[in-house]
C-alpha cells in the first residue's frame, strides 16, 4: 500500500520563450539606469550652468550632442534629465502597482457592495483617455514632480486594479482557497499568503511594460508643458525646448527624443519577454 | 452523534433570462438531514446536480446555508459566526475531488502542513516538524517530501498530501468530496484502503460523497442516497444495496457497473434525464421518471418515513414490485 | 473476416532525440460486430493507439512497424488526404468531451447532415431528412424540433448522442469510442452504452471501446485487450479474463474494484505508479511493481503467449515454459 516516490522533479525548462528579449531588453535598461544614476560623474558639463557664449554649439569634443540656446550642454541634460524621468516613471508605477493590486484583490475576494463600489471608482476613471485624465489630475494639483508622479500613478491605477481583481475572482473559486478556510486561516492570511504570490508574476510584468508606457506619458505631459517645471531638466521637457528651434536646430529635439525611444525599446522589451515568459500557454 | 444535519436548505440565486435577467432562486438543498457518529462513514451518493456536493460545502459554511441546523459536537455551527467557527474548523476537515487544485502551488509541502499547525497553534518549534514528518509518514509519503512542491507528486500522492494536511489538526470528521473519482483504479484502491484505516484506527468519522456505488458499499457503513436538493433513501449502505427501495435507488443501482460478465443487467425501463434543479417538478420529485407513478405521487411531495429498517420518501414504498436483479 | 487488423504495431515517440517507444508491439482483431474492449489506467497508451489508428498522432510520434488492416486495406501508410475521407466515412468516432467533436456556432442539424452531403452526396434536403432520421436512430426525443438547436442547449448526454449520430451517419465499420461515458452520470452512461451496443448490432460494426473502468467492459464488451505502459498485456474474451486474469497486472487490477453487488474485505492495490512516457524501462513495463518480478524481466521484454484456451493471450515470463506454477501466490 505504498505509492512509490517518484524519481525526481520533472526535468526543468532550460530556456524561457522570452529568454533573447528580456536579456536584451535588460542589457538596455541596466546602461540605461547606470547612466542616470552616474550622471554626475559622467555629465562633461554643469546641465543647469548657461553660457551666452556657447549658444547652439553644433556636436562637437566639447559638447558631445551640441548645446541649447542657453549655451547648456545637450548631453548632460539629457543625463540628468534621464533621472527624472525615470524616477517618475519608477515611482508613479510602484505606487498604482501597490494600490492597485491591494484594492483589486480586496474587490475580487471580498465582492459585495465593496467591489461594486471600488469598481464604479474605477470605471470613471478608465472612461477618460489616459492622457486627458493625466492633464485634469496635474491641472488640479499643480506642476511638480511629486505631483506628476501622483498623476501618473492615478492613471495608471486601472491596469493593475482590473488585472488583481480578476485574478482575485478567479483565484477565490479556486479549491485551495477553500481548502485554506476549512483548515480556518484568517481572510487575511488567505489574501496575503495565498492570493497576493500567485498574482505577482502577473503584476511584475504588466507593471514593466505599464513602466513604458509611465515613461511615455511623462514625456508628454511635459511635452504639453505640464511635466517638472523649468529649469528641471526631464526627457519630454527637452523635447519641447528643442521644438522651438526645431527648423534651425533639430538636434536638440531628436537626440532626447532617441533617447526616450531607447528607454521604451529596453521596457517593452523586457515586459513582452517576461510575459511572454510567464504565460501558462508557453511555459510548462 | 457527532454530526447531526437538520433540515438543511441552501437557495443560491441566480441571474437567468435575456435581455433583462431576473433573479430565480435554485434549491440546491431541500431540506437534508442525517447524522454521523465517531468512526463512521456516511455515503451520500446521487447523480450531478442533486446537490449532494452543495449539502458538503454547506456544513463547513463555503456556502452558507438558507435554513437548517448543522450539530457538530453539540453546536449548531450553521449559525455561528465565521469568527468563531475558525476556532472548531480543525475538527472538521475536508479532503477535494481535484487533489492538483486543493494544494496551493507555490507552497512546499512541509510549509503547507506547517502552517495549518501554527495557525491554531497545536505545536511549536521543532514540534511541528515532527506532526509534519508524522502524518507523510502516515500517509505514506517518504520525510523528503517536505521539501518538495506539489507538482512533483502524482495524483494520488497529492491525495495523500490533502488527508495529511487535514490529519496534522486531529479532525473528528473529515467530509469527502468525491476524494476517489479523479484517480486511477489502482491508486484509488490505496487512498480508499487508507482512508479506512484512519476511519478504523483514529476514530476519524467520514461524510463519503460520491456518485459511484461500487466505492460507497466499500467504504461506507450508511449511506444517504440524494435526488434533485433531497434525500430519498437513508439506511445501512449494505440492505440499501442489496434490494433497494425507492425507484430511484433500484434505477442508479441497476445502471451501476458490475465488474462480472456473468451477471447480465436487468433491462432498463427507465429514460430520459433528471429534470433541472431549477424547475423541479412538483409532488414527488421522482415522479416524471418513476415507472410506478401513481396521481398522489404527481400531487404530493413524500415524507422520508420508516419502511423495511430504513428510511424511504416513496408514498408506494411497501407495494412496489420486489427487485429483480438483488441477490 | 475482421474489420480492423492491428499488426505487431509499434509507434515511437520522439522526445528530444530519444526514440521511446510509446506503443510496443500491438496485436489484435476486432470481427464484425464485435466489441473489443481496450482498457488501461492513465498512461498505458491507449489514447497513443486509438491516435495510430486514425492517423492523428502528434507530428514527434510515428509509427515504425507494424500495420493498421482496416477491412484488409493498409491504413499506416496513406496520405493525410486519404485518411481525412476513411475517417469521416469508414471509421466513426465518440470522444469523451462531446463538446470538441461539435461546433459551438452551427446548429446540430447542420452538423450532422454535413458529413452526409460530404461524403455520401446527398442533396440539402435529403441530407436533413437522413439526419433527422439519424437523430431518432439515437433516440434524441423531438428530434425534427432540435434539429436547429445548438449544441449548448443540450444536455451532456444529449450532445453525446448527437456525436454519436455523427459517427455513424456514414455507416461505418468501426467505431471507435474513446471514454465515451467518463464524463457522464452512470444514468446516462448505460443509456449511451446499451445504445451502442444496439446501434453496433444493427450496422454490424466492429466496436472499440476504450476505457479505464473495467466495470463497463464486463457488460458491454465481446473480448478485451489490457494494456499496460505500451504493451498489450492481455488479451482474452471477457468471460475469460474476469474467471483467469493469468497477467500480475489484470489480476491486481481486477482485484481493486470496489463492487457494488458484494462485500469485500480489502482492495488490493498496486504499489507504485505508471510510468512515464519518457521513463518506460526497457524489459517486462510492469516488472517494477511486480510482485513477480524476476531477473529475466529486467532484461528483456516478455513474449506474447498462450497460457490456457484459445484466444487468451499474455506476454509475461511467468507464463513462458513451465513458469506456471510460480503464477499463484
Amino acid at each position: 500500500m505504498n505509492d512509490a516516490p517518484e524519481t525526481g522533479p520533472p526535468p526543468r525548462k532550460v530556456r524561457s520563450p522570452g529568454w533573447h528579449a528580456i536579456v536584451i531588453g535588460a542589457s538596455i535598461m541596466v546602461v540605461v539606469i547606470l547612466a542616470a544614476l552616474f550622471a554626475p560623474l559622467i555629465a562633461p558639463h554643469d546641465p543647469y550652468a548657461q553660457s551666452m557664449l556657447a549658444r547652439f554649439r553644433p556636436p562637437s569634443a566639447e559638447y558631445w550632442l551640441g548645446s541649447d540656446r542657453f549655451g547648456r550642454d545637450t548631453f548632460s541634460r539629457i543625463l540628468y534629465g534621464l533621472r527624472i524621468t525615470l524616477w517618475t516613471a519608477l515611482a508613479s508605477t510602484v505606487m498604482a502597482m501597490v494600490t492597485g493590486t491591494a484594492a483589486g484583490i480586496l474587490s475580487g475576494y471580498h465582492g459585495g457592495r465593496v467591489d461594486r463600489w471600488i469598481s464604479a471608482a474605477n470605471d470613471v476613471l478608465m472612461s477618460f483617455p489616459q492622457m486627458v485624465a493625466g492633464i485634469i489630475i496635474v491641472a488640479l494639483l499643480g506642476p511638480g514632480v511629486t505631483n506628476l508622479i501622483i498623476a501618473i500613478a492615478i492613471t495608471t491605477f486601472p491596469a493593475f486594479y482590473r488585472m488583481a481583481r480578476s485574478a482575485a475572482l478567479a483565484l477565490r473559486e479556486r479549491d485551495y482557497i477553500d481548502a485554506c478556510r476549512v483548515l480556518g486561516y484568517s481572510d487575511l492570511r488567505i489574501v496575503s499568503r495565498h492570493i497576493l504570490p500567485e498574482t505577482m508574476d502577473d503584476m511584475i510584468v504588466i507593471a514593466t511594460l505599464w513602466l513604458a508606457t509611465a515613461v511615455r506619458t511623462e514625456s508628454s505631459l511635459a511635452f504639453i508643458g505640464l511635466g517638472a517645471p523649468p529649469p528641471a531638466a526631464t526627457l519630454g521637457g527637452l523635447v519641447r525646448e528643442g521644438f522651438d528651434n526645431l527648423l534651425d536646430f533639430p538636434g536638440l529635439a531628436i537626440w532626447p527624443s532617441l533617447a526616450i525611444l531607447v528607454v521604451m525599446i529596453g521596457l517593452n522589451l523586457m515586459g513582452d519577454g517576461l510575459r511572454d515568459a510567464n504565460d501558462p500557454r508557453t511555459s510548462a | 452523534m457527532l454530526l447531526t444535519v437538520d433540515a438543511l436548505r441552501v437557495i443560491y440565486p441566480i441571474k437567468r433570462g435575456w435581455p433583462v435577467p431576473g433573479t430565480h432562486r435554485l434549491t440546491a438543498v431541500d431540506g437534508v438531514g442525517f447524522s454521523v457518529d465517531t468512526g463512521e462513514a456516511l455515503g451520500i451518493v446521487g447523480e450531478s446536480g442533486c446537490g449532494k456536493s452543495t449539502v458538503a460545502r454547506a456544513i463547513l459554511r463555503l456556502v452558507e446555508p438558507s435554513a437548517g441546523k448543522v450539530v457538530f459536537a453539540g453546536v449548531d455551527i450553521a449559525r455561528l459566526p465565521l469568527r468563531r467557527m475558525r476556532h472548531l474548523r480543525p475538527k472538521l476537515q475536508m479532503i477535494f475531488q481535484d487533489p492538483a487544485a486543493s494544494l496551493s502551488p507555490r507552497m512546499r509541502i512541509g510549509a503547507a502542513l506547517a502552517e495549518a499547525i501554527r495557525v491554531h497553534d497545536i505545536a511549536k518549534g521543532n514540534a511541528i516538524n515532527d506532526l509534519v514528518r508524522n502524518a507523510l509518514d502516515e500517509v505514506g509519503l517518504p520525510p523528503n517530501s517536505v521539501d518538495r512542491y506539489p507538482h512533483e507528486f502524482s495524483g494520488g500522492q497529492k491525495q495523500r498530501i490533502g488527508i495529511a494536511r487535514a490529519l496534522v489538526l486531529s479532525p473528528d470528521l473529515i467530509i469527502a468530496d468525491e476524494p476517489v473519482s479523479a484517480l486511477d483504479v489502482s491508486v484509488q484502491a490505496q487512498i480508499l484502503n487508507l482512508m479506512a484505516r484512519l476511519k478504523a484506527e483514529r476514530g476519524i468519522a467520514f461524510v463519503f460523497i460520491s456518485h459511484d456505488l461500487g466505492v460507497v458499499r466499500h467504504f461506507c457503513e450508511r449511506t444517504s442516497v440524494m435526488y434533485l436538493g433531497q434525500v430519498i433513501e437513508s439506511g445501512a449502505t449494505r440492505a440499501i444495496f442489496d434490494a433497494p427501495a425507492h425507484p430511484y435507488t433500484r434505477l442508479l443501482r441497476s445502471v451501476s457497473p458490475v465488474p462480472d460478465p456473468e451477471r447480465t443487467a436487468a433491462p432498463l425501463v427507465f429514460e430520459g434525464e433528471p429534470p433541472s434543479p431549477l424547475d423541479p417538478p412538483g409532488g414527488c420529485r421522482f415522479h416524471p421518471r418513476c415507472p410506478f407513478v401513481t396521481g398522489v405521487c404527481r400531487t404530493t411531495m413524500p415524507d422520508l418515513r420508516p419502511v423495511a429498517a430504513r428510511q424511504v420518501a416513496c408514498h408506494h414504498a411497501e407495494s412496489l414490485p420486489a427487485n429483480e436483479d438483488a441477490p | 473476416m475482421s474489420v480492423l487488423d492491428v499488426d505487431n504495431l509499434r509507434t515511437t515517440l520522439n522526445l528530444n532525440g530519444r526514440a521511446c517507444h510509446v506503443l510496443r508491439d500491438v496485436s489484435f482483431r476486432v470481427a464484425e460486430g464485435e466489441t473489443l474492449a481496450i482498457v488501461g489506467e492513465s498512461g498505458c497508451g491507449k489514447s497513443m493507439l486509438a491516435m495510430s489508428i486514425m492517423g492523428l498522432l502528434p507530428s514527434v510520434a510515428r509509427i515504425t512497424q507494424g500495420h493498421v488492416v482496416l477491412d484488409g486495406h493498409a491504413l499506416e501508410k496513406e496520405p493525410e488526404r486519404a485518411m481525412e475521407k476513411i475517417r469521416g466515412a469508414r471509421i466513426g468516432m465518440v470522444f469523451q468531451e462531446p463538446m470538441t467533436a461539435l461546433n459551438p456556432v452551427f446548429t446540430v442539424g447542420a452538423q450532422i447532415s454535413e458529413p452526409l452531403r460530404d461524403h455520401l452526396g446527398l442533396s440539402r434536403r435529403d441530407a436533413r431528412e437522413a439526419a433527422i432520421e439519424l437523430m431518432e436512430k439515437v433516440r434524441i426525443p423531438s428530434a425534427a424540433s432540435r434539429y436547429t438547436s445548438y449544441p449548448h442547449e443540450f444536455s451532456g448526454g444529449m450532445r453525446q448522442r448527437v456525436v454519436i449520430a455523427l459517427a455513424i451517419a456514414c455507416g461505418p465499420r468501426l467505431l471507435i469510442a474513446d471514454e465515451p461515458t467518463t464524463a457522464l452520470d452512470v444514468t446516462v452512461q448505460r443509456q449511451l452504452l446499451d445504445l451502442l451496443d444496439h446501434l453496433q448490432d444493427e450496422g454490424r460494426m466492429g466496436m472499440l471501446l476504450i476505457t479505464h473502468n473495467l466495470a463497463i467492459v464486463a457488460g458491454h464488451a465481446d473480448r478485451v485487450v489490457v494494456m499496460y505502459g505500451g504493451d498489450v498485456v492481455e488479451s482474452a474474451t471477457v468471460r475469460d479474463l474476469f474467471r483467469n486474469p493469468a497477467h500480475p497486472y489484470a489480476r491486481a487490477l481486477l482485484a481493486s474494484l470496489p463492487r457494488v453487488d458484494r462485500d469485500l474485505s480489502e482492495l488490493a492495490s498496486i504499489p507504485g505508479r505508471v510510468p512515464p512516457l519518457a521513463g518506460l524501462p526497457d524489459g517486462c513495463r510492469f516488472k517494477d511493481r511486480c510482485p513477480h518480478a524476476m531477473d529475466i524481466c529486467e532484461q528483456m521484454p516478455p513474449p506474447t503467449e498462450m497460457p490456457g484456451e484459445a484466444g487468451h493471450n499474455v506476454r509475461c515470463w511467468l507464463h513462458v515454459e513451465g513458469g506456471e506454477h510460480a503464477a499463484d501466490g
